[in-house]
């Protein structure tokens, strides 16, 4: 079963798209900071990330700077969102490989999610 | 942050907050380093207020961070803020952001709350940080414990050097914990008055200062918020001297001047020209704006006729506008009765009248002013307030205010207009032998003589002029009196 890490310090917003992750056949994992997601993808190693930008103690880009530095996560997708448009996160930091702006289709993720690890 | 004053006692420095008339109400800012509730109802305009302060702070060059409990989200948040012209996308994420800390709320209670908020203001370095979701963060917890959060929180502002700004939607008319141990409490209100709604901010409390008190009218568009301080409070200062010149002022019509023992209107002084529909107050105000020049400049605030049919009902009677508005002489305002308040407008009026220096000012339809307001009850105040604040900038106001009867000896002054007239002229048809006549009688002049009795009033080609004595039988002569309800109450506004 594929791994997915869910980061998003609106845990309300993490919780459910955890829940529709499980319902359509993945293992999600919630995180509400990018410190807090750095232990627990240091514990699942997830095929992917679906990370908020703006959080407390560690921000989206951080954190998925950490994960791009150290091999384990070679293979791990990272996609940032963020209720900001891209090219303003762009400036700061485009370690990623996808981008969705907030608020975003419950499709749309999914769609990109199984192009990039499929079920 | 500090700085000494004379005496060496430390000031505490004021936190400019880019709410244009918030400052003013605040009487000077909020101070650095305070700690502010923020208080009203879902809707009343807090999210925005917090947020105007934010981008303010960083437009300045300084950092915030906006800190949600349970709230909307913080995208949607954005959306909305997009909207307004102070957004700058710019400001993320260095220099501001959202971040939530409900989950520290839920797992660690007050004190799990109170490490975000410590960290936050640490590493982000932060001069402002707004914590939305008071109510949120006080549920579950005793008063005792809210008093210690925001007890700690104070001491971690102040050696942050961070402004905190608290927003809850918790019960205005409740004296809380947490109330009495802010620096302050700022509230704001949507009321609404039968079909139209009216913003408000009221600065409850205020430590180190006095605020200006009472409640301010308040407008949220494209802009964000806009404070517009209630002119009783702004100007409660008594008027100057300005009024006792002796000096005269051309009221525009030279056989009217002739009437008037200083051949003129008295300078800095008030005049109120009423009539119903029809009898020439506006054709008298544009010959007194006509008088206008670049070194005694003129203005028209109209409530009711636009520019453009001002110029061309000037232009009909051998008066053109335009060239002394392309010289700078005369400008024309238009203000909606109905779309501001009697602030807002005053607010308007006195900064254009600052602007350009202005000498002689016509207020075509005073009722306007009426018809803006949702508390009546105000209207004498208000009036004498901007009235004397007008004499004290040296500006020869002339003011038209319309009856409701067309053929009347009786002058119905609206309640609170006749203190503040220093000069009263009255327009009246009067039937004779078949024809409708305009009649003018001067009612009263301050401080200085003038011919009294019935004049025949002639508008043509050439503008209003006096066309001599009206002699007549039977009750003509009018009697200027107050109106109002038995109990003194204001009666409601007429155009």
């Amino acid at each position: 079963m594929k791994t997915i890490l869910v980061v998003d310090d609106e845990l309300g917003s993490a919780e459910v798209l955890s829940l529709i992750l499980e319902e359509e056949g993945f293992k999600a994992y919630c995180a509400v900071n990018g410190r807090q997601a750095l232990v627990q993808a240091r514990d699942v190693v997830p095929d992917l990330v679906i990370v908020d930008y703006m959080m407390p103690l560690m921000n989206g880009a951080d954190f998925a700077r950490e994960l791009r530095a150290d091999p384990k996560f070679a293979d791990t997708k990272i996609v940032l969102n963020s209720g900001l448009p891209e090219a303003a996160i762009r400036e700061q930091f485009d370690g990623y490989d996808a981008f969705l702006r907030k608020p975003f289709k419950v499709e749309t993720l999914l769609a990109l999610v199984e192009g990039f690890i499929g079920r | 942050m500090t700085s000494s004053s004379p005496d060496n006692v430390p000031t505490i420095e004021r936190l400019r907050s880019a709410v244009p008339g918030l400052d003013q109400i605040l009487g000077g800012g909020l101070f650095r380093t305070g700690v502010y509730i923020i208080q009203g109802l879902p809707g009343c305009g807090k999210t925005i207020l917090a947020n105007q302060i934010c981008y303010g702070h960083v437009a300045e060059g300084g950092s915030a961070v906006y800190v949600t409990l349970l709230a909307e989200s913080h995208s949607r948040m954005i959306q909305h803020l997009s909207t307004l012209s102070f957004f700058d996308v710019k400001a993320f994420p260095d220099k501001l952001a959202y971040i939530s800390a409900f989950h520290d709320l839920e797992s660690g209670g007050l004190k799990g709350l109170m490490g975000v908020l410590r960290r936050e203001m640490r590493t982000r370095k932060v001069g402002v940080l707004v914590l939305d979701g008071l109510v949120a963060a006080s549920e579950g917890a005793s008063d005792l414990d809210l008093k210690k959060f925001i007890h700690e929180l104070q001491s971690i502002a102040v050696l942050q050097d961070c402004t905190v700004l608290l927003l809850t939607s918790g019960n205005i008319h409740r004296m809380a914990a947490e109330h009495t141990m802010v620096d302050g409490l700022v509230e704001l209100e949507d009321k609404l008055f039968d079909a139209r709604s009216e913003r408000s901010i009221q600065v409850r409390k205020f430590r180190g200062a006095g605020p200006l008190r009472g409640k301010h009218s308040m407008r949220i568009d494209n802009d964000g918020i806009t404070v517009f301080p209630r002119i009783e409070s702004l100007y409660r200062i008594a008027a100057g001297d300005a009024a006792s010149s002796e000096s005269a002022v051309t009221s525009g019509i030279p056989s009217l001047d002739a009437l008037l023992a200083i051949k003129g209107l008295p300078a800095s002084s008030a005049t109120v020209v009423i009539g119903s529909t029809g009898t020439g107050k506006t054709t008298l105000g544009l010959h007194f704006l006509h008088a206008s020049t670049a070194e005694e400049p003129g203005l028209h605030l109209g409530f009711f006729e636009g520019p453009e049919r001002l110029r061309t009902k000037a232009r009909s009677m051998g008066m053109a506008l335009e060239p002394l508005e392309a010289a700078g002489a005369v400008e024309l305002m238009w203000q909606s009765p109905v779309e501001a308040t009697v602030d807002e407008i005053a607010e308007r009026l006195l900064a254009a009248v600052a602007r350009r220096g202005v000498r002689r000012l016509v207020i075509d339809g005073l009722s306007g002013f009426l018809e803006s307001t949702v508390y009546p009850e105000r209207i004498a105040r208000f009036f004498s307030c901007l009235v004397n604040e007008l004499r004290n900038r040296r500006v020869t106001v002339l003011m038209s205010l319309e009856t409701r009867d067309v053929v009347s000896s009786v002058i119905s002054m609206p309640w609170g207009v006749s203190g503040l007239v220093d000069n009263l002229f009255f327009l009246r048809f009067v039937h004779d032998e078949g024809h409708v006549e305009r009649l003018l009688t001067i009612i009263k002049m301050r401080d200085s003589d003038y011919q009294a009795g019935l004049r025949r009033l002639k508008i043509d080609s050439q503008g209003m002029h006096i066309a001599g004595t009206y002699r007549a039988d039977g009750d003509v002569i009018p009697s200027a009196q107050p109106v109002g309800n038995p109990e003194g109450a204001p009666p409601s506004p007429s155009k």
